[in-house]
């Protein structure tokens, strides 16, 4: 398997949360400022990456009958130690995500992709997998927040940019309140709450149902035509 | 029979290897928890310590009050004498997702000096914003009795988080109480 | 006590609900539901795990804390629930065969789900002591459950109504999701006590 076909199946064809559906929780649930998603999405990439590397180096020695616990295990160890180290490195990432941290240890994704990649594939592919799947779990969140914080609350980058005396700022302290794109007074505050969550995840994947539909229809159409055209020939 | 003694030496088996791999992760995580402990620590001190001094700064050390009624006001943690400037009651209330945690200043003649909160769960854009300092600016010289609004009071409450802007008003209230029940 | 028991149990069951305000368990909620009837199996499975969970989980905690482990909390806990439901399987496999097929899958994921898990942190986070725990546990499983046998009444009837062919499958499913959300928030001004 190519590293270019594997990059578009994290990104598209086999995206962990608009194809695969995993991760739905958390999708739902943090995607109210740009700084939670990134957060969030950065934190899951590397716990992904490295359980993928993990398992897949273990895969060999593992026995089928307690894989799953065997799992859970190494990415409770990977989460718990990434969950340290940003409360100490960045506390405002962990205090904004709170419980949702050491939540990632089920995360469907993690171990949907063990189960169903690692420990069949050795270990190269796997660290790519990681990277690709975490990339498309990453912008699935952004494409959330940026929709729900827009709409929601009239603004873009909550969290991380911060435009203060005219100047634009990159805060990494999750104190900046983003760009006021129009006022939060116009803005429809439903979408930050839970049924926000709800109601865009449902947009995002009926337009993903819809555009791999019309990606179908149109293979379908080139293919039905191919099939004329060599019929044409035949009875020629 | 022959059976069930493999099967034995076999459960015998995957108990080891799983004890292996919870051991090896043990011992990674105790490693990663001795790097980041102490900075951990510290980084909580430091966000208390900046929470005390914004709300009643003072050059000394904020002394720990030991006796207060924790009967009467069950979501008081802490409450710290900053000499004769007043006190720093540290509070975990729950607001409209979770708890809260924040301290609220209050002067020797009762009255509020500020509110900073120290960690929360609300919903950010709406409820998250009682850390803002343009609503939090409205507790300061506040009294016992203190109300939103809509309640006949003088604080505007954040549009759509009146339960996390309560939450608030209601801390500031048991703080004062708190303080004046100490004497 | 009673006072807190109540306010806890109102709380995890209608204000704060798992599903509709904290998202916790949303993957059992949303593969399992197409039927009632598996839905209301699935929500007394993970209300039993839940409510003997926070039990067993409380004491993990206060040993762990004695020990100066906190860290290696969530690494226990996830274990304690995975041996949990191993044992809930092995007694549905037994005594309700029936409801062990309809499970199927779902089942052996309670483990992963994070509705568990979830509250056997937010207990710790909470600071709740032994009974305030196992409350919020049982009663945060039958929010679970009311949330999931509702949503799997709704979808039964969606079945039958006429919506965008995009939309099909989960989209719509996410959608009355959100208009049950919508309703349960009408709980959030509830003040007890």
């Amino acid at each position: 398997m190519s590293i270019k076909k594997q990059f578009r199946d994290g990104l598209i064809d086999n995206n962990p949360v608009l194809v695969q559906r995993l991760g739905l929780c958390s999708t739902m649930a943090i995607t109210t400022t740009l700084f939670n998603g990134i957060g969030m999405g950065i934190s899951v990439l590397i716990i992904l990456t490295c359980c993928n590397v993990v398992i897949s180096a273990m895969r060999k020695i593992i026995p089928n009958d307690i894989r799953i616990a065997i799992f859970v295990v190494v990415i409770a160890g990977f989460v718990t130690i990434v969950d340290l180290l940003l409360q100490a490195f960045v506390p405002a990432l962990s205090a904004s995500l709170g419980v949702f941290i050491p939540l990632i240890v089920v995360n469907c994704i993690i171990i949907g992709r063990a189960e169903a990649f690692c420990q069949n594939e050795p270990v190269i592919p796997s660290f790519f997998d990681g990277i690709f799947q975490g990339i498309g779990y990453t912008v699935t969140l952004v494409l959330m927040c940026i929709v729900r914080e827009l709409l929601g609350n009239g603004s873009f980058g909550g969290g991380l940019l911060d435009v203060s005396q005219g100047a634009l700022r990159l805060t990494l302290d999750g104190s900046g309140s983003g760009i006021q794109v129009f006022s939060s007074e116009y803005a429809a505050t439903i979408l930050i709450m839970p049924f926000g969550g709800f109601l865009t995840l449902a947009v995002l994947l009926a337009a993903m149902q819809f555009a791999l539909r019309k990606a179908d229809e149109k293979k379908e159409k080139a293919l039905r035509a191919a099939k004329v055209l060599v019929d044409e020939e035949v009875a020629a | 029979m022959k059976e069930k003694k493999k099967s034995k030496s076999q459960i015998l088996r995957l108990t080891l290897i799983l004890f292996l791999v919870s051991a090896l992760t043990s011992g990674v995580l105790g490693y990663t928890n001795s790097l980041t402990a102490d900075r951990i620590k510290e980084q909580k001190q430091q966000a208390t310590a900046k929470a005390y001094n914004e709300v009643l700064p003072f050059e000394g050390d904020y002394v720990e009050v030991t006796e207060f009624d924790k009967a009467s006001f069950p979501t008081v943690d802490t409450i710290s004498k900053a000499g004769e400037e007043g006190y720093v009651v540290e509070m975990t209330f729950s607001g409209a997702q979770g708890n809260i945690t924040a301290v609220v200043g209050v002067d020797s003649s009762h009255k509020a000096t500020g509110v900073s909160v120290i960690s929360h769960s609300e919903t950010p854009s709406l409820g998250a914003r009682i850390t803002e300092e343009g609503f939090r600016a409205k507790f300061v010289g506040a009294e016992e009795g203190t109300a939103l609004k809509n309640a006949g009071g003088t604080i505007e409450a954040i549009t759509s988080a009146t339960i996390s802007s309560q939450a608030i008003v209601d801390s500031v209230n048991t703080a004062i109480a708190a303080v004046v029940a100490l004497g | 006590m009673l006072a807190s028991v109540i306010s806890i149990s109102i709380g995890a069951i209608l204000i704060n609900n798992f599903i509709f305000s904290k998202f916790l368990g949303c993957c059992p909620f949303l593969g399992c539901s197409t039927k009632v009837d598996t839905a209301v199996g699935m929500g007394i499975a993970v209300t039993f795990v839940m409510g003997l969970a926070s039990a067993i989980c409380y004491v993990v905690d206060g040993l762990l804390r004695n020990l100066g482990l906190e860290y290696m909390n969530t690494l226990a806990f996830i274990l304690v629930i995975a041996v949990l439901v191993q044992l809930v399987e092995m007694f549905l496999k037994k005594s309700i065969p029936s409801l062990y097929n309809a499970l199927g899958i779902y089942l052996p994921l309670i483990t992963t789900n994070c509705a568990v898990l979830g509250v056997v942190l937010l207990n710790v986070q909470y600071k709740y002591n032994f009974i305030e725990s196992v409350t919020y546990g049982i009663t945060g499983g039958l929010g679970f459950m009311l949330a999931i046998v509702l949503f799997a009444s709704v979808r039964e009837r969606v079945q039958f109504a006429e919506y965008p062919e995009s939309f099909e499958g989960f989209p719509i499913a996410l959608v009355t999701a959100g208009l049950l959300a919508l309703a349960f928030m009408g709980f959030s001004g509830m003040k007890l006590g």
